[in-house]
This record gives structure tokens, C-alpha cells and sequence, in this order.
């Protein structure tokens, strides 16, 4: 019992990093009906930028807004470069651009950086951990998690209560009508990357506070477990991503616990091939959006 | 199989050999040129086996899969297994599973060995596809296939017992690795063979028209699942015979081998040259090799170009090592921006060859049989009910057709008569009625197969598969009615073009045809199928009043070549009255009114309908 | 206040409009009728700009909006209430209301809402419901109310009782009448010709893209060859 009440906190600490993450991706989703595979460059940037800092002597105080800010940045950047100039092509096209997004970024970086790891020191507190009952949480997780909840808590206000959020929403259900409304299409599609940096570079910090290190292709990680876990919870579903990183994350952990020892280094396979089978099986994912084809 | 011999199967051969000598051909002259650039040839000819490979699967169904190289790391690793000898095996993996560590086969055998293992992985993981709705452009297969991808190097990753793990790996001592090139280029010249032909085969031509527009495919009698599987597993068996070459030229094999790496440039090959063509691939992989090894030696220390050295500081601030995986990622990205079909979209050698050499034909004058319609197959069509949501779409709606008449189906906006067409060609289910052709219950059948036994329509937006020519669109259906109507003969695909003035026309693209000509086409498609009935959904949409009086012609002349009854549906009521013998009127999902042309005319609810009824008082 | 002239769109090679022309006056009701595949849509989704047209141009008030995208539009004072109503489905009424609202001030806007919440009572009872799961009629007067939150000088229907019962398309008219009578300037597409040609100041009827007869809603009521105009005998 006490053992699955840790695995709990464990998958919520993971899952929260997923769900910020899943949460970018279906927003982007949404809107330019774009599976973004460069969603995760934005850590790889930001990461760059904490080590940079953090050795040249910035307290993580500073660190912190410093990654969120390089994140949204980058993801302007990215969208004025690369995806303002395909948008409307097809889905093929689409996905192909964000790929070699991916895979520009990452080597421009190890062509300019390098290869090797960048470390950083970490805060101090990342590692601590308290005591509650017989359980030993870690401080990280509880942080990470309250902090994932006041930036869901804060999206969810943000879509819904304010007129950017409308817009974003009725674009991202029709976006022509939405433009009829006087909506304007660069606004919004720029609105959205800009909140998906904002997600990203969250997520960012706490990924980077965890790993302590960045790299040319650190993006490769964070961007699959964001990509996978919204389509666990049916692209174009905001709420299905937010609870398919939940679900990846818990599912990782129970998985690494219960399976036994000689198969446990196979975690993340079985989690691929989980999300593969849901796929073939229900491939509208938790949360079905249904939409018709016209003939 | 092959429509056309000379076209499908000689050029084919033909153009494959001479693709394959100027592929060595340039490789051989790189090489001469450029020092040591031996190994990095015989990569790039066992590369293109593989990226081929990708292409007939790939650029045939428009599916994009990521997945591939992970068919390749089970051939590879099956491969090694199979022929790596017991002694070598012993330093690794002596606890190997299933007894794998005494085995071991002779190179040829483990090839086929490795192939018959992917093949058996890539048929589960085609019905997974087929399964969660693969089409070309979906987001499905690129996940699955990208998890299968992972899937593989977790377990290569993993599984050190049976793989040798991460650090170590598999490697060869069998007599030393590859020891010539012959079986490469015999590889690749039968690969390159075997994409051409498979594009030209009935196969291939199916999978491409599923292609270019999936529905329209259906209503042809196209089943796209049965050619994507076809197509997955010959690309595979082509990927795995690659995949356990490059294992057995490189001597060693580790999970990092044949993973994303590979993949990226697998794919920028692909798309680069473009992936609709094998000539394109070729191309691409060209193009690739050479532009990475400019890249690796341009960042390398002492490089000259023209005598000019690039050591100079602020160039070197560019050309630095890893240049090569910047020169990839921005080839993927600017062609996806800039030219999203590759170089040679899908320009073919051999078909151009055959284009120049085809002697300038004269259309056929013997005039096509015109089979003489019988009644034995009536269409009943009745009680059918739709709902959409809340929403009433039809309401006991029924019509009857024979063969040897035209009926219309008329009304205003939103009556229902396009959803009618869908209940009976299948692509809309009604929750009551029947639809009974020739006494065979067509109700809950999927719409190829109602496209086959007889019923096949056309579309109220034109649904050509705008890449292929004009031939070829109706060659589609030939090909599905060469199979499926048994008891008819169907129509020769130049006749046909010829009737339905298209001859001219017959080498041109659908997509660069004028309105009026590609409606002439669509029409022409559906008559090829030879069906018991044509089933028309506004074939004059578009049209001037002129052009609509000369489609009573064509629809008339069509229908007439093979036999077929008419159900059409329009609001061009000039044409309908021109063309029909009876006409339904419906509005609001109700039949409203039933008789011939003049009594349709006459009747004041007809008009009332398409008028709009007046304020209640 | 509108003009427009030898407009014509195609679709790759269909010409879906001919070389077609009209003009709407101040406060006039102009309606556009015509068998279906006409061009009627695509005639409206041109000026609109959901289309862009390769010959002729679109005047609005003076100023040349030709091709310029919808969202230029609204502001200038041109609304459309798209053919399907196309509400936006997950959101409720009142956020549908307040993205129609979206080019207005925040405090024009909230009274606009008011407005509208007064104007259309069955509406206001469905305030918070998606507007998914309202009937036919809900939505079409949904749509309409959030085309008004533009504030539009010229107001476009694109077929306003396309799928409705005959009672509700009562209500529609009714709703037209209204806001004709407020003095609203509205170019309306529709099905409903009899009703439309009773309710309009002139009308336009349209034939395979083609503008074929014009005249007030009197005369073309009146025109007992009406029926053949629209078959084209």
C-alpha cells in the first residue's frame, strides 16, 4: 500500500512534466492541425541558455524566468522560420517540417556547441527529500506538482475566461469562421506558439533542474513523451493531454515497479508499445474527437 | 497484373538496368575521383537498396512511415544471429535464447532467414494499420510505425542475451565481412526492378490511386487496405535484404545502427529526389552521399576546393566537423518548405523513355460494343431511413431503376438526394431500409465492394486521382472490373477514352484539365467499371447551360457503351428533363412527387419545392 | 453602399461565377435567389473574402475590398452569417456571442451581449449550453445574433432557413422583418425564394453563375415565369 501510494507521488511528479508538455503540443495541434516534433528544441535552447548562465553565475532565481523567456522565444522564432511558411499544406509536409525543425536545431548545436554534455549545478533542494507517515517524498515532486497544477489552473483561465483564449479555441474549431469574425490568422497561430513556449519552458525548468545538463539532442525526449502523451489523450483534445501525460507518467512508474527485475530496463519499450496497440485499437485516443469527412 | 506489357514490364527492365549503370556508373567516378572514398560508395549502393525500399512502400500509399528502419533492425539483427559463427557468438552472447548461440546458416540462408522474421512483424503491424485507419497523410501510422521503431531499439538496447546490448554489439567473423560488391549491385539492380514493376503493376496502380484520393478509390472498388499490405510487405522484404547487407559489409552490428540516425537519412533521401519516383530516390541518395561527404570533408582540416583551402579563420568558423548533420536537417526542412515533392516529383526514366518511343497512335475506330441493357438487374432501393444527430436526413425514402432507363433525383438544398446516393454506395449507413440490386442485398456492404458488384458513382466535387494521367485514372477502374465482373466483358480502356473524347487527351495529368473535360473523365472512370448502373452526383455542377445540354450527350453515350441504367441526381433541371425518363423529387428527406419529365414540370408541388412554399397566412 | 461588378471566381477550372454584378443601397433588403450550384455562396464567400475573386471587384462604401481577407472586413463594417450557420460547436452561446463581438471594445461589447440576451430570449435560456447540442432554429438565430455583434453596416445571410421546419423558418423571417425593420442594410441568400421575393426591396436571381433577372421583390414575385427562369427553359 505505502509502496503505491510512493509509486503515485512518483507517476504525478513525472506526469505533470508530461501533461505541461502534452498540453504544448495539443495546443499547436489545435490550431495548425500540426504534430510538432520540434517541441522539445525548445528545452534543448533553453537548456543551453541555463548552463550559460548558471555558470556565469546567475542564482537560479534569475535561471528560471530565463528559460520560460528563451522558450517562448525560440518558439516565435521557430514559427516565423520554419512553420509560417507550410501552413495549410498537407499533413505529410507538415510533419516533415517540424522533423526537420528537430533535426536543425539539434545539429546546429552540435556543430557550434558540441556534442558533449553541458552540466550545470542543480539547486540545492532538488534532491531533498521529507517524510509523511512512512512515505519519503521528494521535495522536487511536490514542487513540480503544485507548480503544474497553478500553470493548468492558470491555461484553463487563460483559455477560458479571456478573449485571446476564445480566439484560440474558436480557431482551433473552425478556423475559417473564426477569421470571419475578424480573428485575425497570424495573431492566433502566433498566440499559441507563444503559450506553448510558455508550457515548454515550464516544463523546461523542471526537466533541466532534474537532468542538470543539456546536450544537442536532449529535445528527442521531452518532445516524445509530450507527442506521445497527447495522442494517448486524442489529439486535439486539450484536456485529453493534460490527462495522457498524467497517465504516461503514472504508467512508466507503476510499470518500472511491478514488472519483474530482467525486464524492467524495457519500461519505456512496453509504454511505446502500449500507446501503439491504443492506437490500432482505439485510435482516437482517451478522449475522442470526432470529426466527419465531408463528401 | 500488367495492363500494358510493353509499357509495364519491358521499359520498366529496361529503364531499371540502365538507372542501375548510372548509379554505379556515377558511384564509380566518384569514387575514381575522390580518395578513399571506396566504403562510403558501397554505403551509399547498399543505402539505396533500403531507402527504395522505403519508396515502394512510402511514396506508393502516400503513407509516411518512420518505421522502416526498425523492420531493418529486426533483419539485421535476425541476420547476424543466423550467420555469425558459434565461436564468435560464444565471446557475447553465449546464454542466447532459444539455442541461437550454436546456429548458424550460411550468409544467403540468413538473408532469408531475416526476411521471413520481418516479414511475419510487418504483417502484424500492417493489420495494426489497417486497423486504426491508415491513410495517406494520417497521423496513425506515423506513430505506430515511429513506435515500432522504438520498440526494436529498446529491446536491441536491452536484451544483451540476445543481442549483444549497447557497448558491445554483434560483430562478424565470418571469413571477414563482405568480401565484393557483386552481391550489392545484383541487390540493388533487381530492387530497382522490383519498385518499377511493382509500380506498374495492378497492385501498385491500386495502392497509388488509394493514394491520390482514398474515397474516390473505394467507389472504383479500390480496397486500399489489401494493397497497403501488399505494398508494406514486399518494401519490407526489400529492407530487410539491405539492412542484412549493410550488417554484413559493416561486420558488426549495435541497437544505434539502425535507429533514428539511419532513418533521417533514409528519409531526406527520399524526399529530396522525390518519393513518388524511383528514379527520383535514386537521385536523392546521390545527391545526399555526396552533399554529406562535401560537408564532413569541407569541416575536416587541409580540404581543398579548386585549390582553395578553407582553412582560412572566418570560413572555418563554418565549416567545422558535424557539418554534414546541419547539411541534413536544413536539406529536410528547406525542400519541405520550397519543393515538398522532391527534385524529380515523379518524373520516371522509363516512362519518359516510352513516352518518346511510343509510335503516335491513332485512336480506335471500331466502334465498342454497345452491350444491349437488360432488366434482369433492377435496382430497389427502399424505406431507408437516415438520422444525423437529431437530425431527419431521409425519411422512407425508396426508388426503383432498371437498366435500360435514366432516373433523375431532384429538390432543393439540403433534401437529402446526396445522402440517398451515400446509403446506397455505402458510404453512409441508414438505420432502416434496403438497397437490392439484381436481387443481391447491398445494405450494409462497404462501398467497394457495392462498386463492384455494379453500383459505382461519381462525386458532386471531382475526386480525379489528379496525379495520374488521364489513361491511367480509367485504367484503374479497368483494372478492378478485369476481376470483379465476371459476367461481363469490360470495356477496352482506348476505346472508351476515344468515345468519351478523351484520346487527345489521354497522356495529359488530370489535374492540368479543363473543368469540362475532367467531368468527361470522372464519368469515363466510373463507365470503365463496367457497372450495372451509373449513379451520378451532380455532373453538371459548374457547367454553363450549354455545357450541361452536351453532358446529356456524353452521360448517354457512356451509359449506353456498357449497358448501364442511370440514376442521376441534379439541379440543373434542363438537363434533368433532357436526360431522364422518370424522376423522384424529394425535399426535407421525403419523396414528394414521382413521374415523367413533363408531369415533374407540371406538378405545382415540384415548384412549391424549389420556389420555397409561402408564408402560412 | 455595396458594389459589386463583373465578379468572377473559379474553382481550378470551374467558373463558379460569371462576370457577376449587383448593389446594395442603404438600408435596403436585397435578396439573392436561384436554383442550387448557382453561385450563390460562392458569390457572398467572394465579397466576404472567404474566396478571392480573379476578375472583377467588390466596393464597400467607396473603398475597393476586392480579395482582402474577412478579418479586414468585419472591421470595416461587413458581416456574413455563413451558408450551415457554422456556430462554433464546443463553445457555449454566449462565448459564440462574444467572439462575433471580438473586433468591439470590452465595454461595447458587454452591453452589445446585453442586447442580444434581450433581443433573442430563446437564446438567452441557452446561454451556457454548448452550441453543439441547440436545435436548427437556436443556432440559426445564434448565428445571426453573432454576426450583429460586429456591429455590421451590411449584414449577409447565406441561406438562413437552409434545414429548417417550416415553423422555424418562420421565425427567421420574422427575424429578417425585424431587423429590416430597424433599418439594417441585408443582403440575404436564399432557397425560400417565394418568402425572400415578399420580404425583399429588390432582388438578384442567379443562375449557373450567371445574374439572369433582377427586379423588385414585387415584380419578380409576380413573374409567373419564375419557375422557368430558375430551370432556364
Amino acid at each position: 500500500m505505502a509502496e503505491l501510494l510512493q509509486n503515485l507521488i512518483d507517476g504525478l511528479g513525472r506526469g505533470s512534466i508530461y501533461a505541461l508538455l502534452a498540453l504544448g503540443v495539443a495546443v499547436i495541434f489545435g490550431v495548425m492541425h500540426l504534430l510538432n516534433f520540434a517541441h522539445g528544441e525548445l528545452i534543448t535552447v533553453s537548456g543551453y541558455a541555463a548552463f550559460w548562465a548558471i555558470n556565469a553565475g546567475w542564482s537560479w532565481y534569475l535561471t528560471v524566468p530565463l528559460i520560460v523567456v528563451v522558450s517562448v522565444a525560440t518558439s516565435l522564432v521557430i514559427e516565423r522560420i520554419a512553420f509560417s511558411r507550410v501552413r495549410g499544406a498537407d499533413d505529410f509536409t507538415l510533419l516533415l517540417t517540424s522533423f526537420g525543425v528537430h533535426f536543425v536545431v539539434s545539429a546546429v548545436f552540435l556543430l557550434y556547441v558540441s556534442a558533449s554534455f553541458k552540466t550545470f549545478a542543480r539547486p540545492g533542494w532538488v534532491t531533498d527529500t521529507y517524510s509523511v507517515g512512512s512515505l519519503r517524498v521528494e521535495v522536487f515532486d511536490t514542487v513540480v506538482i503544485a507548480v503544474t497544477v497553478v500553470a493548468l489552473i492558470a491555461t484553463t483561465l487563460l483559455l477560458q475566461r479571456t478573449m485571446f483564449g476564445l480566439a484560440l479555441r474558436a480557431a482551433a474549431a473552425d478556423f475559417d469562421t473564426a477569421r470571419l469574425m475578424g480573428v485575425r490568422s497570424d495573431s492566433v497561430i502566433r498566440g499559441a506558439f507563444a503559450l506553448s513556449g510558455v508550457l515548454a519552458g515550464i516544463a523546461g525548468v523542471f526537466w533541466l533542474m532534474r537532468a542538470g545538463s543539456t546536450f544537442p539532442t536532449a529535445g528527442i525526449n521531452p518532445m516524445l513523451k509530450g507527442v506521445l502523451a497527447a495522442l494517448i489523450g486524442g489529439l486535439g483534445s486539450l484536456r485529453g493531454a493534460v490527462l495522457g501525460g498524467f497517465a504516461l507518467g503514472l504508467a512508466e512508474v507503476l510499470l518500472r515497479s511491478r514488472l519483474p527485475d530482467s525486464v524492467a530496463s524495457l519500461t519505456e519499450g512496453v509504454v511505446f508499445l502500449l500507446i501503439a496497440l491504443l492506437f490500432i485499437f482505439r485510435p482516437q485516443g482517451l478522449v475522442a474527437v470526432a470529426h466527419a469527412e465531408r463528401v | 497484373m500488367f495492363p500494358d506489357l510493353r509499357r509495364d514490364v519491358l521499359y520498366p527492365i529496361v529503364g531499371g538496368v540502365v538507372l542501375f549503370a548510372l548509379f554505379v556508373g556515377f558511384g564509380l567516378v566518384y569514387q575514381g575521383q575522390l580518395g578513399g572514398a571506396e566504403r562510403l560508395v558501397t554505403f551509399a549502393l547498399i543505402d539505396a537498396v533500403i531507402v527504395l525500399g522505403i519508396q515502394i512502400y512510402v511514396g506508393n500509399t502516400g503513407i509516411l512511415s518512420f518505421g522502416h528502419i526498425g523492420f531493418g533492425a529486426i533483419a539485421g539483427y535476425a541476420f547476424a544471429l543466423s550467420a555469425i559463427s558459434p565461436a564468435e557468438k560464444a565471446k557475447r552472447i553465449s546464454d542466447a535464447p532459444f539455442g541461437l548461440a550454436d546456429v548458424q546458416l550460411s550468409p544467403w540462408l540468413a538473408v532469408g532467414v531475416a526476411v521471413a522474421a520481418t516479414l511475419v512483424v510487418a504483417f502484424v503491424v500492417g493489420v495494426g494499420l489497417a486497423r486504426s485507419g491508415a491513410e495517406s497523410g494520417a497521423v496513425s501510422a506515423t506513430v505506430i510505425t515511429l513506435a515500432l521503431l522504438f520498440v526494436t531499439h529498446e529491446v536491441a538496447r536491452n536484451w544483451p542475451d540476445l543481442t549483444g546490448g549497447d557497448r558491445a554489439g554483434l560483430s562478424f567473423r565470418i571469413g571477414g565481412t563482405l568480401d565484393s560488391r557483386v552481391p550489392i549491385y545484383v541487390a540493388l539492380l533487381v530492387t530497382i526492378v522490383i519498385a518499377r514493376l511493382y509500380a506498374q503493376s495492378r497492385s501498385g496502380r491500386l495502392a497509388v490511386a488509394a493514394r491520390e484520393d482514398n474515397l474516390a478509390s473505394r467507389a472504383m472498388g479500390v480496397n486500399p487496405l489489401v494493397q497497403q499490405m501488399v505494398a508494406l510487405l514486399i518494401s519490407v522484404a526489400v529492407v530487410s535484404v539491405g539492412a542484412s547487407l549493410r550488417v554484413y559489409e559493416k561486420g558488426s552490428i549495435l541497437p544505434g545502427d539502425l535507429f533514428f540516425n539511419l532513418t533521417l537519412v533514409t528519409l531526406v533521401m527520399l524526399i529530396v529526389g522525390g518519393r513518388r519516383s524511383v528514379t527520383g530516390t535514386l537521385l536523392g541518395v546521390a545527391v545526399i552521399t555526396a552533399g554529406r561527404e562535401l560537408a564532413r570533408r569541407l569541416g575536416q582540416d587541409g580540404f581543398e576546393v579548386f585549390g582553395i583551402g578553407l582553412d582560412d579563420a572566418p570560413l572555418d568558423w563554418i565549416f567545422r566537423e558535424n557539418l554534414k548533420s546541419v547539411f541534413l536537417g536544413v536539406s529536410m526542412l528547406g525542400f519541405m518548405i520550397w519543393r515538398p515533392s522532391g527534385l524529380l516529383d515523379d518524373w520516371e526514366l522509363d516512362r519518359w523513355l516510352h513516352a518518346r518511343s511510343a509510335r503516335s497512335s491513332e485512336p480506335p475506330t471500331d466502334p465498342l460494343p454497345i452491350l444491349e441493357p437488360d432488366d434482369s438487374t433492377p435496382l430497389v432501393v427502399e424505406g431507408v431511413n437516415v438520422t444525423f444527430g437529431g437530425f431527419r436526413a431521409l425519411t422512407d425514402v425508396g426508388i426503383e431503376a432498371r437498366k435500360s432507363e435514366v432516373v433523375g433525383i431532384i429538390g432543393p438544398n439540403g433534401a437529402g438526394k446526396t445522402t440517398l446516393l451515400n446509403v446506397i454506395t455505402g458510404l453512409v449507413e441508414s438505420s432502416s431500409g434496403s438497397v437490392v440490386l439484381g436481387g443481391a442485398d447491398l445494405t450494409s456492404a462497404p462501398s467497394f465492394e457495392i462498386a463492384r458488384s455494379g453500383l459505382v458513382r461519381t462525386f458532386q466535387n471531382l475526386r480525379l486521382f489528379t496525379a495520374l494521367t488521364v489513361r491511367e485514372n480509367v485504367e484503374v477502374s479497368a483494372l478492378v472490373a478485369a476481376t470483379s465482373r465476371r459476367h461481363q466483358p469490360s470495356p477496352d480502356v482506348d476505346g472508351l477514352l476515344a468515345a468519351a473524347g478523351l484520346w487527345e487527351h489521354r497522356d495529359r495529368r488530370a489535374r492540368e484539365l479543363d473543368y469540362g473535360t475532367s467531368r468527361r473523365l470522372e464519368l469515363a472512370r466510373a463507365t470503365a467499371m463496367a457497372p450495372a448502373y451509373l449513379l451520378l452526383d451532380e455532373p453538371t455542377s459548374g457547367m454553363s447551360d450549354s455545357e450541361s445540354l452536351l453532358m446529356i450527350e456524353q452521360v448517354r453515350r457512356m451509359a449506353g457503351l456498357v449497358g448501364a441504367g442511370v440514376v442521376v441526381i441534379d439541379h440543373d433541371l434542363n438537363f434533368i428533363i433532357g436526360i431522364c425518363d422518370r424522376i423522384y423529387c424529394l425535399d426535407c428527406g421525403e419523396v414528394i412527387a414521382h413521374g415523367s419529365p413533363a408531369e415533374i414540370q407540371a406538378d405545382p408541388i415540384v415548384q412549391a419545392a424549389y420556389l420555397g412554399a409561402a408564408a402560412q397566412a | 453602399m455595396l458594389e459589386v461588378s463583373g465578379l468572377t471566381t473559379k474553382y481550378g477550372e470551374i467558373s463558379a461565377l460569371r462576370e457577376a454584378g449587383l448593389h446594395v443601397g442603404s438600408g435596403e433588403v436585397v435578396g439573392l435567389i436561384g436554383p442550387n450550384g448557382a453561385g450563390k455562396t460562392t458569390l457572398l464567400n467572394s465579397i466576404a473574402g472567404l474566396l478571392t475573386p480573379s476578375e472583377g471587384s467588390v466596393t464597400f462604401e467607396g473603398e475597393d475590398i476586392t480579395g482582402r481577407p474577412p478579418e479586414d472586413l468585419v472591421r470595416l463594417g461587413l458581416a456574413l452569417v455563413p451558408e450551415h450557420r457554422r456556430v462554433f460547436v464546443d463553445l457555449t452561446a454566449e462565448e459564440n456571442l462574444k467572439i462575433g463581438g471580438v473586433t468591439t471594445a470590452g465595454a461595447d461589447r458587454a452591453e452589445l451581449l446585453e442586447e442580444m440576451g434581450e433581443r433573442f430570449p430563446m437564446l438567452r435560456d441557452k446561454w451556457t449550453t454548448p452550441a453543439g447540442y441547440l436545435s436548427g432554429g437556436e443556432a440559426q438565430q445564434l448565428a445571426i445574433a453573432r454576426a450583429l455583434m460586429s456591429e455590421p453596416r451590411l449584414l449577409m445571410m447565406d441561406e438562413p432557413s437552409l434545414g429548417l421546419a417550416p415553423i422555424l423558418v418562420d421565425v427567421v423571417f420574422d427575424l429578417i422583418e425585424s431587423l429590416r425593420a430597424q433599418g439594417r442594410t441585408l443582403l440575404v441568400v436564399e432557397q425560400n425564394a417565394t418568402r425572400m421575393l415578399d420580404l425583399a426591396d429588390r432582388a438578384y436571381v442567379l443562375r449557373s453563375g450567371e445574374v439572369v433577372a433582377e427586379g423588385t421583390g414585387a415584380e419578380l414575385r409576380g413573374n409567373k415565369d419564375l419557375f422557368d427562369t430558375f430551370v432556364g427553359n
